[in-house]
């Protein structure tokens, strides 16, 4: 043992923070308890993984309505043609293989009070804790004239999968010179860089298709956007004159869209379009709004040192459907990072509860990458810590990549972002 | 009576060093699932421009953490991340790390670039070894790590507007052909042991 490990131990004596992980085989043995983990996605799928890979004993079983997952992060990518979206697609064979019971099936309902799940097949199943990861739902009602079934012809490519083939075949069809509307809801929604991210995919697509002259315009109900000036920064050096951003303050807000003229209303303006990309507000995924799990603006709370639910006992929101952090400045972004690492947080509280252990040190940390070109990449960090339990945004570290990077940075994050999505797909699925 | 007190705060002390000692490892179990999703579990990494750490000595996981920690040498992004960890952190994750078994990348690699490469590494071989395995424990061990994530160190330490510490590895690398940089990081990408 090196002097540094022996300090790393004493001041962690010192901080009062020495906790349990690793499982004394007595314990395991004992600690045979049941984890339901509703939703296969980044955050579903690892806590799932990684609760029965640091304690096998305990029963988990995963209940995900598709046998095929398409990863979200870089699905803007196959709307340039840069990235198939086969290699964004992932089975639920790794989970299998770890002995995790995975149900493909819809959750109809989940009892609270007697700890049970019930699947649309009927299947009825106990837990002693329940990982809740549905993801987000859209709420279609929020803006007039859209609804899901409106969504086949403005799709919202939201979820990726058939919505990401649609909106890249209508880029494909629309004319030279055309226009292409992305309607960005009011904060929260996931993936917070997402939309401007797509606007240079979009762009890229158009200049290197025969549609240069072509134009995205970003009509924003918001007045600001993660890594703005980075953004605009690379789309003035990639795709000059291209990409018009329009914030809610200046009228940007689509409050009506009407999907057959192909048109976008704000307050003041009508939109004509040849391509309309509507993304409409989100919420908690709405099997956690049925259990009662979320606030008045439809997210679920969560206690910082485990990631359970404020609301319920035993239940654990993760991903994209829980808010956490320092609102409204510093919360943690429903990245798939940030899902991941939540995921990790929750099963290591599980595997200790079910155990009878102190629960474990939390660690949160994000790492989000947007990539405007096959060279460009740009990125945002965040790490927080539990302090007083409280999240805490820990302001030394994190930020944005420099606006005056050398160009090498830009190359070099293009390329770390895939590394980290081979990596982040491996650390859920495999 | 005297004698019985001093046992018994003996005893606690040897208790309580030992339960810390315990309690201790499975912490350092938390912080490094963190860095798992983009380093891999144990440090393996799946992806070809991340490099796989698990296995790399402790002297140069340290090193490097540090360095990126007060901005001394350039990162993309580790800096920004290790500003959010204590220096004490720090050294348990390049403990763990180093603790972990190397495991070489499944990587596909064209048979001309390591041919190639058997001249290429000229330059590098007295700190590197013929095969990757350095002999100094602060020269990262080269020997089946990922070919694209060496090509792009091996970009830094060619630009002259990143800001690296080495100043030999800076001077070598730019001396290299630009057609070696891929050959030289073939071949020690291709090597097993």
């Amino acid at each position: 043992m090196s002097i540094n490990r022996r300090n790393f131990i004493k001041s962690l004596a010192a901080a009062g923070s020495v906790s349990l992980l690793t499982i004394p085989t007595s314990a395991r043995a004992a600690g045979k308890g049941k984890v339901v983990v509703i939703g296969g996605g980044f955050g579903g799928s690892t806590a799932a993984k990684y609760i029965k890979m640091m304690d096998p004993a305990i029963d988990v079983t995963l209940i995900e309505p598709n046998q095929t997952y398409t990863s979200c992060p870089l699905s803007n990518e196959v709307l340039s043609g840069h990235r198939d979206i086969a290699s964004l697609q992932t089975g639920y064979a790794g989970a299998a293989k770890r002995g995790i019971n995975v149900i493909h099936d819809h959750v109809a309902s989940v009892d609270a009070a007697k700890k049970t799940v019930t699947t649309n097949g009927g299947q009825t199943l106990g837990y002693d804790a329940l990982v809740m990861a549905p993801g987000i739902a859209f709420d279609y009602e929020a803006v007039g004239g859209y609804s899901k079934e409106a969504s086949k012809l403005i799709p919202h490519a939201y979820k990726a999968g058939e919505q990401t083939l649609l909106l890249k075949a209508q880029l494909e069809a629309m004319p030279d010179g055309g226009l292409f509307i992305i309607s960005v809801p009011p904060k929260p929604f996931r993936c917070p860089p997402g939309p401007y991210e797509r606007a240079a995919q979009v762009a890229s697509y158009m200049k290197h298709h025969g549609k240069a002259k072509s134009k995205v315009l970003i009509l924003d109900a918001n007045d600001s956007f993660s890594k703005k000036g980075l953004f605009e920064q690379g789309w003035k050096a990639l795709y000059p004159g291209m990409i018009e951003w329009v914030p809610g303050a200046n009228d940007g807000k689509v409050e009506r869209v009407d999907a057959a003229a192909k048109t976008c209303f704000t307050g003041l303006n009508d939109h004509k379009a040849d391509v309309i990309n509507l993304i409409p507000p989100h919420r908690a995924g709405k099997i956690a709004q049925q259990t009662g799990l979320t606030n008045a603006q439809g997210w679920c709370e969560v206690v910082p040192m485990t990631m359970e639910s404020t609301v319920h006992k035993d239940i654990y929101p993760i991903g994209d459907c829980c808010i956490a952090g320092e609102l409204p400045v510093y919360d943690m972004p429903k990245s798939a990072h940030m899902a991941i690492t939540q995921a990790k947080v929750a099963a290591g509280a599980i595997i200790a509860k079910l155990n009878g252990l102190a629960n474990p040190q939390p660690w949160y940390v994000n790492t989000c990458f947007s990539t405007l070109a096959p060279d460009y990449g740009i990125s945002v960090v965040h790490v927080y810590r539990v302090t007083n339990n409280q999240f805490v945004y820990v302001k030394e570290a994190g930020g944005i990549s420099p606006i005056d990077a050398p160009p090498l940075q830009r190359k070099l994050e293009a390329e770390y972002c895939v590394g980290w999505f081979n990596n982040v797909m491996a650390d859920a699925f495999a | 009576m005297k004698r019985s007190m001093l046992f018994l705060s003996l005893l606690s002390a040897a208790l309580g060093t030992a339960s810390l000692a315990h309690a201790a490892e499975p912490d350092v179990a938390g912080l490094i699932k963190s860095c798992n999703n983009c380093h891999g579990v144990a440090g393996v990494s799946v992806g070809h421009s991340m490099p796989s750490i698990g296995g790399l000595s402790e002297t140069y996981l340290l090193n490097i953490m540090t360095q990126w920690k007060t901005g001394e040498r350039f990162s993309a992004v580790m800096g920004r991340l290790l500003k959010g960890y204590t220096d004490q952190e720090i050294a348990a994750l390049a403990a763990h790390y180093s603790k972990q078994p190397w495991v070489p990348a499944a990587q596909t690699l064209d048979a001309k670039l390591v041919a190639q490469g058997k001249d290429a590494i000229e330059r590098c071989s007295s700190c590197h070894g013929d095969t990757g395995v350095p002999d100094e424990d602060d020269t990262p061990r080269l020997t089946g790590q990922w070919a694209q994530y060496m090509e792009l160190e091996l970009a830094k330490y060619r630009d002259d507007t990143i800001k690296m510490p080495h100043k030999k590895m800076r001077t070598n690398a730019k001396k290299l052909d630009a057609a070696d940089v891929a050959a030289a990081a073939a071949h020690y990408a291709s090597q097993k042991k």
